[in-house]
């Protein structure tokens, strides 16, 4: 359960992380004549300034203010201005001040004098910490190769020292964003439209949404959700594909219970009716699509019948919602995810969603898939491209990887030095030890380098395994990001406006965090490039990058953070129906040559995961709405509202089982690998009975994390059996299957 | 009296949390407490289908509020204005009440005793005691009043991404149209003391809500603790003004104040 933070606790911990906090009082005049204090919160709004900035508790990037009284900041608001989330944020982002605030956070640099895994902190001055990371980087890069270095980075403040890495001669990169996340869906879209989709369906201006997986709501994105709460008010019929009545499938018009793994053929077999009862948008197809004869011929055996039996969901369904989808065509959002490293066969899935979106005309029309632009034209400030020998990308087969190098292949150079070693790594906002599955290999790469660096600002499970560890400024505290977006559901207009705002501190950084230009820089000077460093501090690029708009920093702070201009909507005008993609073809490649090239199925094809065994139940994670991943577990406030994840269980299968909710088990994975924790059972009719469902994230292990530590289950350890897709080299982390241990016994799950 | 309501609309409620978080900054509320809350229902079977749906849940400011009986602080005379036409109302208060105009029910934290029996005596569990300042004190939902007469919506209402709560008097059109739409109170037979937050939904949410959430026994203390309260109650020195505009509590009070005095 939740270690109890007792007054005494909090206010020992909270006199560390800050200045003294002056409870807000008033006082009142009392009958007696006494005047007596009481202390009363006055509210945000009384005695507050307001700063702007741009949010980071996840990577939406609300635009937010700040209200600040002597110094402290007391509350986190949406920005007014904001044509984008507007005045609403969500728990993540009221709850930032709880992360500037958190007595946990990183303070000084710190050298580990105990071994990685088991540290024993030592602090030391900037100048010693970073005099020892250019020595020890700089080694390994001289006796190995500029090659032998691993860069997990993650976050806006990543880029700018992930570019000064890369400079330095290493490609080894490897982002969670895109190898255990979103970068098969962005490769399976360029490989088709010729273009990353991000999450740009027009589901506020939809007839029809179709979410494979996705769960809004608890996946929280705000602009996201307004749109997609417009969509529904608006009339939209929803169709919600999950094992799981998720958030989004009680919202829904139609939820299909699919079989996990079976997407694909779901996909298919959509695809398939519409083809066959000529329900698709042929003109869109005759005009915009390559090779319609070959694809269908590929997906003609993928019959509603063929896919019922494969995905455990009634041909008739199959059929409703085809027919759905076909009724609403164009206005269509297929949504094309966020998270979709699912079974290392995830490729050819979304090259199904965007098949899909092709033939039913949805793109550049309300409703459908859109590239919204600003217009607004911003400065590009980075560090010069590094050299690197074609001989040492780890690509290897993964033509249609996304930016970085696949990530297992980095880690097998790092344990087994193959095809050449990795000697040193640089984690830099990334948890790579709850991001990666085969969390022992990832601790066995780690313990097999020659030095570890690790920035963040906050512990995390893989800050135990540094050397050197870096405290670096949060989003409250520094410049980094500059939002530029195109809003279409500006509260009270419906015409398009772009946005630009910049990330601006709202606070000045407490102990001795820095920025990371700062911390870059100084590193580069060390390392002998300082001669290529670009700006001399983060303001200079910030103002860098506004320039080509004609802003500056002065200028974004005098209006309020947020610049406004009049955009052009993201749809094509009714006329045009012809388009051309940034495809080799010029088209949308329903049949793609480079994937045929590559030996990789040329049109979207389902190819089989691994069965549940018997006894086991597949382990499928998401999102919990009020964290991002396992980054704000700490944060007391969200923790509170959930602290831990509670395990779905089919409620069938788990009085079988002899399981009520409430019950506390821990897991136990077709390997044997045990959780280190346990957590609370859920029954529920919501899941399918061979399906285990937990939110991802929990469970850390580093016992920095006062508040986190040991809190519910970590899905990740026992994400042991790897898949990678093999197109993208991306992972795969939904071939897991567990079994539940309660008070030691092993409970099998019925079939 | 233009009594102030919340409608919350789950048809329209993600279940975010942001409600809750928000609050938390606003008013300064210890880490486990809350004077909101969301609880997470389900997924579970309903006779209308399955249900996945959430209890935002915060003070009712109901229309005989159980706390405010039972609090055994020191009644004093309170003048009350009405924010719209300015006419003001004096009545004998103790250390909470509900507003005349407003119909908000507020704490008065210097005189609060911090006793906790108004906390106990609420059957939505919507008070509890804060143990963090240098003394304890009762909190709860004020319907951030503070931030109505400044101009600006609860802050709750303020952060809801789904745009789920809506907030006004029972005058404001948006939340008539609700009421005639039949959101609905969780009352039940024996807890029927006239809440003013609502919720809106389906036939299923509204089930699953309803039939786990609705308090459905008033709290033992709320009887034990509102006799003991009134009998304890000392009088007041200074005569009061207008026994006409007494609250119920007050004239109650002061009924019993008058017998200790025999």
């Amino acid at each position: 359960m939740a270690m109890k933070m007792t007054r005494r606790k909090f206010l020992q911990t909270a006199s560390l992380a800050a200045a003294s906090v002056p409870l807000s009082r008033v006082v009142a005049q009392a009958d007696s004549g006494l005047v007596r204090t009481v202390p009363t919160p006055p509210g945000s709004f009384v005695g507050t300034e307001t700063r702007s900035s741009v949010c980071e508790m996840c990577f939406w990037r609300c635009q937010i203010v700040g209200k600040v009284r002597d110094g402290r900041l007391v509350k986190l608001e949406g920005n007014p201005k904001s044509v984008n989330n507007g005045k609403s944020i969500c728990a993540r982002g009221n709850a930032g001040v709880q992360l500037l605030y958190d007595p946990d956070r990183l303070k000084y640099p710190l050298k580990n004098v105990g071994e990685r895994g088991k540290p024993v902190w030592k602090r030391i001055s900037w100048q010693e910490a970073l005099d020892e990371c250019a020595t020890r980087l700089m080694a390994v890069q001289k006796t190995y190769g500029k090659h032998a270095l691993a860069v997990f980075p993650h976050g806006a403040s990543a880029k700018y020292p992930m570019q000064f890495f890369e400079m330095t001669g290493t490609e080894n990169v490897s982002e969670a964003s895109f190898f255990q996340c979103r970068g098969i869906r962005d490769m399976g879209y360029v490989a088709t439209f010729g273009f990353a989709p991000g999450e740009n369906v027009d589901m506020a201006h939809a007839k029809a949404i179709l979410l494979i997986g996705t769960h809004i709501g608890e996946n929280v994105h705000v602009s996201h959700v307004k749109s997609y709460l417009k969509g529904l008010a608006g009339g939209a019929k929803l169709i919600v594909v999950d094992p799981r009545f998720s958030a989004s499938a009680s919202k829904a018009d139609v939820w299909v219970k699919i079989k996990p793994g079976t997407d694909t053929a779901f996909l298919l077999a959509i695809m398939n009716y519409l083809v066959r009862n000529n329900k698709y948008d042929r003109e869109f197809v005759a005009n915009n699509c390559e090779g319609f004869d070959v694809f269908q011929e590929g997906i003609a055996h993928a019959t509603p019948e063929w896919a019922a039996g494969i995905c455990d969901v009634p041909a008739a369904q199959i059929k409703e919602v085809a027919e759905l989808l076909a009724a609403s065509s164009p206005s269509v959002s297929v949504h094309p995810g966020r998270h979709v490293s699912w079974h290392g066969t995830d490729f050819q899935r979304m090259r199904a969603h965007a098949c899909l979106t092709a033939l039913l005309g949805a793109y550049a029309v309300p409703g459908g898939l859109i590239r919204p632009k600003s217009g607004i034209k911003l400065g590009k400030v980075g560090w010069p491209k590094g050299e690197h020998d074609e001989e040492f990308s780890l690509a290897g087969s993964h033509r249609f990887k996304p930016p970085g190098m696949p990530t297992d292949n980095i880690r097998r150079a790092m344990v087994e030095g193959k095809p050449y070693p990795i000697k040193a790594c640089v984690c830099w906002g990334q948890n790579p030890i709850q991001t990666i599955p085969g969390q022992q290999r990832t601790i066995e790469a780690l313990k097999k380098m020659e030095f570890v660096m690790v920035v963040d600002v906050m512990p995390t499970d893989i800050t135990m395994y540094a050397d050197i560890l870096l405290p670096e400024s949060s989003y409250l505290e520094r410049y980094d990001f500059i939002k530029n977006g195109l809003a279409q559901w500006a509260p009270g207009k419906e015409e398009a406006v772009g946005y630009v705002a910049p990330r601006m501190p709202v606070v000045p950084a407490m102990f001795e965090r820095r920025d990371q230009v700062w911390i870059t820089n100084q590193l580069a000077i060390r390392m002998g490039y300082g001669n290529r460093i670009p700006v001399q501090s983060i303001e200079e690029m910030m103002d860098k990058m506004l320039a080509p708009a004609g802003l500056s920093l002065a200028k974004m702070q005098a209006m309020g953070g947020i610049h406004i201009q009049a955009a052009k909507p993201p749809y094509a005008p009714a006329t045009t129906r012809v388009f051309d993609f940034p495809t080799d073809s010029g088209k949308i490649e329903l049949f793609s040559e480079a994937l045929e090239e590559a030996g990789f199925p040329a049109v979207p094809t389902f190819q089989p995961v691994p069965e549940v065994p018997g006894g086991y139940a597949r382990l499928v994670y998401g999102r919990s709405p009020v964290h991002t991943f396992n980054r704000s577990q700490n944060n007391k406030w969200l923790h509170h509202e959930i602290p831990e994840n509670p395990l779905w269980i089919n409620e069938e299968c788990g009085r079988k089982m002899g399981l009520r909710s409430g019950d506390r088990v821990a897991l136990e994975n077709q390997d044997g690998i045990r959780s280190r924790t346990d957590t609370v059972v859920m029954l529920t009719p919501g899941i399918r009975s061979d399906t285990v469902y937990m939110a991802h994230g929990y469970g850390s292990m580093n016992p920095a994390l006062s508040v986190a530590r040991g809190q519910g289950i970590d899905d990740q350890s026992l994400i042991s059996r790897l898949a990678v897709d093999p197109e993208t080299g991306a992972h795969g982390m939904r071939n897991n299957f567990v079994r539940m241990v309660k008070n030691g016994k092993v409970l099998s799950i019925p079939s | 009296m233009s009594q102030y309501m919340m409608i919350i609309d789950l048809d329209r409620c993600v279940g975010c949390h942001a409600c809750a978080i928000a609050c938390k900054a606003e008013w300064e509320v210890p880490a486990d407490q809350g004077r909101n809350w969301v609880r997470r229902l389900g997924p579970a079977q309903t006779p209308h289908g399955l249900s996945y749906t959430y209890y935002p849940g915060l003070c009712n400011h109901c229309d005989e509020p159980a706390c405010v009986t039972v609090c055994p602080a020191d009644l004093e005379e309170k003048t009350f204005t009405d924010s719209v036409t300015g006419a003001t109302k004096t009545m004998a208060v103790a250390a909470t009440w509900k507003d005349p105009f407003n119909g908000t029910v507020q704490i008065d934290k210097a005189r609060c005793l911090g006793c906790g029996a108004c906390a106990d005596a609420c059957p939505y569990g919507a008070r509890y005691v804060n143990e963090e300042g240098e003394e304890p004190k009762a909190d709860k939902c004020t319907f951030c009043m503070e931030r109505v007469a400044a101009g600006l919506e609860p802050a709750c209402v303020q952060t809801c991404i789904a745009n789920a709560r809506i907030f006004g008097t029972v005058d404001n059109p948006e939340v008539a149209r609700y009421v005639k739409q039949g959101a609905v109170k969780l009352e039940s037979a024996a807890v029927r003391i006239g809440p003013n937050v609502r919720y809106f939904g389906n036939r299923r949410d509204l089930h699953l809500l309803t039939t786990t959430q609705t308090p459905t026994v008033m709290p033992e203390a709320s009887l034990r603790r509102s006799l003991l309260a009134t009998l304890l109650r000392p009088v007041r020195k200074r005569s009061l003004a207008s026994l006409g505009v007494f609250g119920l509590a007050g004239a109650m009070a002061l009924t019993t104040g008058k017998d200790d005095e025999k």
